[in-house]
């Protein structure tokens, strides 16, 4: 799994590793049993302060999606994602759209047609490669 | 004076200073500093030049006295236990001449080893590979970023539960200061440190440092944890009516103002959601609120200003 967080983005960093590792399980990089890269491993990959990778993955277990095993390191304990954790993270997708589209002064109607007209775009580009 | 926080509660400091103050003759380098430095925090001491940053550490070391209040190092008053207090703590200084330049790295390290019962040859043997020291050079032949790497090692292979560093990547070069940050961040993983980091060059240490304090004509203006700035200082931008009359009502919380006839880009301080009311209730709409960088929030905090276009 790679994880990766942007220093711009208005998110906290820890909150930022919490989005990477659902949506590794929600892309299926990752699944039950997994390994996550050790708080040091992860602190010194992303520069960032290791206490920052802890709270991370002490907010994670106390979620339920990973565990601490002692001495041993942290492991994904809730390998496929349900219904209501892809809904949560599409509704997270939508607030940062609906925030961009906000200071460009669309409102909902606007994007949502802008989004379908888009989609269906993408799906013409796939289908004639 | 400040709108911004400059006290926390509800914490254990490592280092503190009280009401402290300095001159030097009739000139002030500081003016009633209340520094905190929670147990265990990475803590960025931003200023410009002159503000105070090299004396407060001075200070912290004993290597100054201050004109008045007092300061405390893991419980301690430096000058009444100066060598308890520099036996846990690693110092890196922002100047770089010891008066060691005929000794070579390796004797150095030998030297240093020998005033500090907790130093970890094994550890020291894996900083100098780490930082490519090569023990038979003269101290006096080493350039400036090689000479901060030694120095780097020295402060770190003790484990002190301290660590002041002045301007640690000062004379480093990009691939240096990477690995330096690396370094860091596994001695931080490993061993539970406190750490007083001033630096100009914020960004560098924005991911791994959790708290800040800036120091501004010789006065604390701000301390704070770094998720609290972040979250309360904030960049709103905001049509408003021709002629708004809007400004008095902010009063110092606008610490950056962009003003166009019909549109306005302030940076100010406050509960996100107070501000857009305040917005609001002005007859401003506000039509983006986002959070600003640790490099530009500074900037704010060191030099507001108002800029108006047209």
């Amino acid at each position: 799994m790679l994880i990766s967080v942007d220093p711009n983005d208005p998110r906290p960093i820890y909150i930022q590793i919490m989005d990477e590792v659902r949506r590794a399980l929600v892309v299926g990089t990752i699944g039950a049993d997994a390994a996550l890269p050790s708080v040091r491993q992860l602190a010194g990959d992303l520069r960032i302060n290791p206490n920052t990778v802890s709270q991370a993955y002490r907010e994670l277990e106390r979620e339920g999606v990973v565990e601490v095993r002692r001495g041993q390191g942290t492991y994904v304990v809730q390998a496929n994602v349900n219904a209501a954790q892809r809904r949560a993270l599409a509704r997270d997708v939508a607030v940062r759209a609906l925030r961009d589209a906000h200071r460009n002064g669309l409102d909902v109607d606007e994007l949502i047609q802008a989004l379908r007209a888009a989609g269906l775009q993408q799906l013409k580009k796939v289908s004639r490669a | 004076m400040s709108v911004l926080p400059t006290a926390m509660i509800g914490t254990e400091f490592t280092v503190a200073t009280h009401d402290l103050s300095k001159h030097y003759k009739y000139v002030p380098a500081l003016r009633k500093v209340a520094l905190q430095v929670p147990t265990g925090a990475v803590y960025l001491l931003v200023g410009p030049n002159g503000a105070g940053k090299s004396t407060t550490i001075k200070i912290l070391l004993d290597l100054l006295r201050p004109t008045s209040g007092s300061v405390e190092v893991l419980g301690m008053d430096p000058h009444r236990h100066p060598a308890l207090v520099r036996a846990n703590v690693g110092y890196v200084p922002e100047q770089l001449n010891w008066g060691y330049g005929w000794m070579r790295v390796g004797r150095l390290l030998e030297h240093h080893a020998r005033y500090f019962p907790s130093w970890d040859w094994e550890y020291a043997k894996h900083l100098s590979r780490a930082f490519q020291l090569r023990p038979d050079q003269r101290m006096s032949t080493l350039s400036k970023g090689q000479g901060r790497r030694v120095h780097i090692a020295l402060a770190l292979a003790h484990r002190p539960p301290v660590l002041i560093l002045d301007e640690p990547t000062d004379g480093l070069d990009p691939v240096m200061r990477d690995d330096m940050l690396g370094v860091l961040i596994d001695h931080l993983a490993q061993t539970p440190t406190t750490v007083l980091l001033c630096t100009h060059h914020v960004t560098e240490f924005e991911q791994i440092a959790d708290h800040i304090g800036v120091l501004r004509n010789n006065e604390l203006c701000a301390q704070m944890p770094l998720h609290q700035l972040k979250q309360g200082l904030r960049r709103y931008r905001a049509e408003v009516p021709t002629g708004w009359g809007g400004k008095a009502m902010f009063g110092a919380a606008v610490l950056r103002r962009t003003t166009a006839p019909n549109e306005v880009d302030w940076t100010v301080w406050g509960e996100q959601d107070d501000v857009a009311h305040q917005f609001a209730s002005s007859g401003a709409f506000v039509r983006d609120s986002a959070t600003i960088s640790l490099h530009d929030a500074t900037l704010a905090l060191l030099n507001p200003r108002e800029t108006v276009t047209t």
